[in-house]
């Protein structure tokens, strides 16, 4: 079966204002961006596919993840990885223990050994017991997502995940989470301002107003 | 600390008097404050040592701390200390925990904020008072499930509120804390940086899969914990120190050490405050020792739970726990309800049979003679509170200018000693800084009662107004200085006005802080000055519940007076400036 996520017929409303509509469907491996203005509507769309709605909004339409209807599915249940702006690394843990943090439980010693293997693979090699504030930019983000992919999350949404890298890390950057989310054939949608992003991303782009 | 950044470009200002009283302030103040705290710690050792000029000892020896080490029961009365003193810090900062990880990022956090935020004002006694109506063998539980589920007809006999082990001094104390670490702690997540970054990490967890309680216990309060550190501190030195509650709540025989601290330095036996000195530091290392027990007992959960972060177990049956938490809040809730409405009741209550939810009859008897007895303390309470709570607003106001004529912020060292009294068990110090007051003069005990509620009252105002008054955009003073006005014009002209609203919250602060001592009033004042606070304390242990609800509600009347003038008055006037 393809993996895929389904957006369908979602109304989004501020207090009893309209404020986005959508349906939309995204394959694994698939990019969607979407672009706007702030304020339009992208990091409330963002929060109701995670099954974060803030108190202000309501929501009509159903969220459908690999044929699984999510739309009362409560957030931590959901399955679905998140990539901010900000790398968001947990400060009182180590980088091992932050990619550990978001791995399932298992043997102790496996889950250390694939998180050495995986910080490898990226060019973060001997890192693991570092704190993450000591940490560039680059490595910050590269962790970001690497805790993201072992994770293994059915699909991910990234919020302006390169608005705060340089250009020429920005690319780097970008190339490699694109790449990844082909790799691991996971419908993705990206939230940003960048064309640049856009275009990279290769898939359909929706402009909000 | 940072202060405006607009500050640092005040232009040069006249060498005017009250430019050379704003630059002076600084030192005052820790004058001020560092001298009696010191002075007090210092005049009880000595008489616990055995010098003692007012009886004529000048030997120094051991003989206040034998006396104590004979005292029958002393091993009670500190065991009791302690285990009030921690079980109420651990109940309150548990409950704390469970209600920030049920409610984390949910509006009904606020709610509950606004629910427990009033009770912070509520003083000391009168919780006290009202914990104890609640579950004494009569009060409103009792009254509550009879006769229909005990087949009570009259009230049974109880040990409760005066129970030896204590659980009615831990009951009131974790009441009356739990409101005071939880407003600390979203304090805390408040901060514009802090608290955004958490809620954030926190969202990264449900992303991750973890259930919203385990969220909080594994990625929130790592980095809250070192905030919420020094208010645990101050609740745990509190709790094991204070007097009202135990007075109140407490056993009699022993009592806890520092009531019983209290009677000997009351007695009439003056040899006995030989012995009080020695039980004064010997509360002062308890609370030493206590701190250390929590600094230990930190490390040990800290090492053996640093596996359990990482170990990537998403759930702890976080329903259950959300589930108790809910029925925990509301009970908490149903406790402060009921408590209060008990009050009411009693204060107006006419012919009142046990088993009856409410009373008989209603009457304002009660009310009527209280009243026209009350007018003294009162007036009592007025005149301290306004006195001490005017040279605490004036002297912040002050220290907080000259931050913003020098453009530099008061060294942490200042930032420290304002909130010595605080900090330093008031038990342990005060004895001392009542002998040094009694070796200067005997006579004006109203001027010593004034000046020792001035150091409780000091650190709140300040913590009250230092954010507004630092927070001032500096363009306006730079302005009005262009425009012609001296410095002083620009304080009072100007500054003043536009920050008319938080100083009315700090005074209200501050005249809350001052009705609701207890110990300070009762030592300076050599027994001899009445306020609401010292009669509500009396007449709980004696007197009629009638007369005692009465003077418990007056206790919370006049600070909620106070804060509503606060919140009304700026309103009306200045209401152009005030934001």
């Amino acid at each position: 079966m393809q993996p895929s996520l389904h957006i369908e017929n979602l109304n989004l409303f501020r207090q009893n204002e309209l404020l986005l509509k959508l349906n939309e469907h995204i394959n694994g491996g698939e990019i969607l961006t979407i672009m706007g203005p702030s304020g339009c509507g992208k990091s409330t769309l963002l929060n109701w596919i995670t099954g974060l709605l803030t108190t202000n909004f309501t929501a009509t339409g159903n969220i459908i993840l690999n044929n699984q209807n999510l739309t009362d599915v409560p957030a931590h249940m959901r399955k679905i990885g998140v990539l901010y702006q900000d790398a968001l690394l947990f400060s009182h843990l180590s980088v091992a223990g932050n990619i550990a943090f978001a791995m399932p439980k298992g043997n102790k010693k496996q889950r250390l050994e694939k998180i050495e293997t995986a910080l490898e693979n990226l060019g973060l090699k001997g890192l693991a017991d570092r704190h993450p504030d000591s940490l560039s930019g680059g490595q910050q983000s590269r962790v970001a997502l690497l805790r993201l992919l072992l994770n293994e999350p059915k699909a991910i949404l990234l919020d302006e995940p390169f608005s705060k890298l340089d250009s020429a890390l920005r690319e780097t950057t970008r190339h490699l989470v694109f790449e990844k989310i082909r790799d691991y054939k996971l419908p993705a949608i990206l939230v940003t301002h960048d064309h640049n992003d856009a275009i990279a991303a290769g898939g359909k782009i929706i402009n909000l107003s | 600390m940072s202060i405006n950044k607009y500050t640092n470009t005040q232009i040069t200002h006249l060498n005017d008097n009250f430019t050379r009283i704003i630059k002076f302030s600084p030192y005052f103040l820790l004058f001020i404050l560092i001298i009696p705290v010191l002075g007090g710690l210092v005049a009880v050792l000595l008489p616990a040592l055995g010098w003692i000029p007012a009886l004529n000892q000048y030997n120094l020896g051991l003989q206040g701390v034998t006396a104590l080490w004979q005292t029958l029961g002393l091993g009670n009365m500190v065991l009791l200390s302690i285990v009030s003193g921690l079980l109420s810090t651990l109940l309150a900062f548990i409950l704390c925990l469970m209600i920030l990880a049920a409610f984390f990022n949910s509006y009904w956090l606020m709610r509950i904020q606004q629910i427990l935020s009033p009770i912070l004002v509520i003083p000391h006694a009168a919780t006290a008072i009202a914990v104890g109506f609640l579950i004494a063998p009569s009060g409103m539980f009792a009254r509550l499930i009879s006769p229909d589920l005990t087949g009570w007809e009259i009230a049974p006999q109880g040990v409760l509120p005066h129970d030896p082990y204590g659980m009615s001094i831990i009951l009131g104390l974790t009441l009356k804390e739990l409101p005071f670490l939880l407003l600390m702690a979203l304090g805390a997540l408040a901060q514009p940086e802090l608290g955004s970054k958490l809620r954030q990490q926190h969202k990264v967890a449900l992303n991750f899969g973890y259930c919203a309680f385990t969220a909080f216990f594994k990625v929130i309060l790592p980095s809250l914990y070192p905030l919420l550190r020094l208010p645990l501190l101050a609740v745990l030195a509190y709790g094991s120190s204070s007097v009202e509650i135990p007075l109140i709540l407490g056993p009699n025989s022993p009592p806890t050490l520092a009531v019983a601290i209290l009677h000997w330095f009351n007695d009439v036996d003056l040899t006995l405050r030989v012995k009080a000195s020695a039980g004064a530091l010997l509360q002062l290392t308890l609370i030493l020792g206590l701190i250390l027990f929590w600094w230990v007992g930190e490390k040990i959960v800290k090492f053996l739970c640093t596996d359990l972060l990482t170990n990537g177990r998403r759930e702890y049956g976080g329903v259950y726990w959300q589930k108790l938490t809910y029925i925990l809040t509301a009970m908490v809730v149903f406790f402060i309800v009921t408590a209060l409405t008990g009050l009411v009741l009693w204060s107006v209550a006419g012919y009142w049979r046990f088993p009856a939810t409410l009373p008989n009859s209603l009457t304002l008897l009660h009310w009527q003679s209280a009243l026209s007895q009350i007018d003294e303390a009162v007036f009592n309470s007025l005149i301290i509170g306004v006195i001490s709570t005017f040279f605490a607003i004036t002297l912040t106001l002050l220290c907080l200018e000259s931050e913003q004529l020098s453009g530099k912020a008061l060294s942490n060292f200042s930032q420290f000693i304002i909130y010595l009294p605080l900090v330093v068990p008031s038990i342990a110090f005060l004895f001392g800084l009542v002998w040094l007051q009694q070796l200067l003069t005997t006579k004006v005990s109203y001027i010593n009662v004034i000046s020792t509620h001035f150091l409780f009252v000091l650190p709140y105002v300040f913590l009250s107004l230092a954010t507004s008054y630092r927070r001032l955009d500096g363009r306006f003073a730079i302005v009005a200085a262009s425009l012609g006005c001296k410095p002083s014009t620009v304080f009072f002209m100007v500054k003043l006005p536009q920050l008319f609203a938080p100083i009315l919250i700090a005074i209200a602060l501050g005249l809350a802080i001052s009705f609701g001592q207890y110990l300070p009033t009762l030592l300076a004042g050599g027994g001899r000055i009445n306020t609401i606070t010292t009669e509500a304390i009396t007449l709980a242990n004696g007197a009629s519940r009638r007369t005692s609800a009465v003077y418990a509600l007056m206790q919370m009347v006049l600070p909620l007076v106070g804060f509503l003038l606060a919140w009304l008055l700026p309103k009306y006037i200045y209401k152009n400036a005030s934001r």
